[in-house]
């Protein structure tokens, strides 16, 4: 990377208020060692108490997400790959953004188990946390947290999540990139 | 029946069972890589000794800091295996530890007071940074 275009990749994180970025191969210790430096950087940071475990628990569930269900990266066998980034928003709220990659047919799925959440107030997503927890393991296969990881993140959100997701470029026809964010 | 114990890891918590003492704890934080694989066995040893005992005063320590979704759903089926037996052999003290300022802990609280409703819940503050 040239000098100058790593400035500017700089200095627009830094506009952007990011406090920290990661892009990369994915495992449960890279998980573990980014979180205690999340923990680190908010604690410099001055965020209270409350508000850094809620930003601790959405960054785990986002990267525990990508790590389990993300299809490998193209040519790279056994590679989960994804891109983290938790930054500063407004005078004392937080965003957390993730993308990995996701099989093409995942993609209606995600989207049935994201939408509803987005119009529930916060009393909704609180009963329907409460409800999940006491459902059976789901019979589906697919999800490992049962459909909790979610609504942890709704519930410990400030506004609704915002996601995409964005056909791979040459891999249309079975790759998708899904993004997801949060306000903490 | 033997003690049944797991070191803490950095994403992993302490399990320290003290069958022989009636005295179960758990603490730490609870996000492994496969929570149904860690747990499991956990649960295993749980279910084994609590059908061997029978008239009994348990007590259970619940002292994790943060557990992700996927620990949740196994917590629940802990205490619900606790529960049941509450419900008709032993009796089981829920002791559940928690940070003053962390309501997500507490609110989880709340959740297991009212879903199992055989064991005695006894909140206590603590200062769980300090462990």
């Amino acid at each position: 990377m040239h000098i100058d275009v790593f400035s500017v990749f700089r200095n627009s994180a830094d506009f952007s208020g990011v406090l920290f970025y990661y892009n990369g191969p994915l495992s449960q210790n890279v998980i573990a060692t980014m979180g205690e430096t999340l923990r680190h950087r908010l604690g410099c940071a001055d965020a209270g108490g409350p508000k850094a475990r809620r930003l601790f628990s959405s960054f785990i569930e986002m990267a525990q997400n990508a790590l389990h269900y993300s299809p490998d990266a193209p040519g790279y066998p056994g590679e989960k790959v994804g891109a983290l980034a938790v930054g500063r928003c407004g005078s004392s709220d937080y965003y957390i953004v993730c993308g990995n990659l996701v099989h093409r047919d995942q993609t209606q799925r995600i989207r049935e188990r994201i939408e509803p959440l987005r119009s529930m107030t916060v009393e909704e997503i609180r009963r329907a946390y409460r409800e999940q927890l006491k459902q059976e393991p789901a019979s589906d296969e697919v999800s490992k947290g049962a459909g909790l990881g979610f609504l942890t993140l709704a519930r410990d959100a400030t506004e609704p999540i915002e996601y995409s997701l964005i056909d791979m470029p040459g891999h249309e026809d079975d790759l998708a990139y899904f993004y997801i964010q949060a306000t903490v | 029946m033997k003690d049944f114990h797991i070191a803490r890891t950095a994403h992993s918590p302490e399990v320290d069972f003290r069958f022989s003492e009636h005295r179960l704890t758990l603490s730490g934080e609870a996000y492994p890589e496969d929570a149904t694989a860690f747990f499991n066995p956990v649960l295993s040893a749980l279910e084994q000794y609590l059908k061997s005992m029978d008239d009994c005063d348990i007590e259970f320590n619940f002292q994790l800091t943060y557990f992700n979704s996927a620990s949740t759903k196994m917590l629940y089926r802990l205490f619900g295996l606790l529960n049941d037996s509450a419900c008709t052999r032993n009796r089981v003290v829920l002791c559940w530890h928690h940070d003053v300022e962390d309501d997500t802990v507490l609110e989880f609280g709340e959740s297991v007071h009212d879903d199992f409703n055989a064991l005695e819940f006894r909140p206590i503050a603590a200062d769980l940074a300090a462990l």
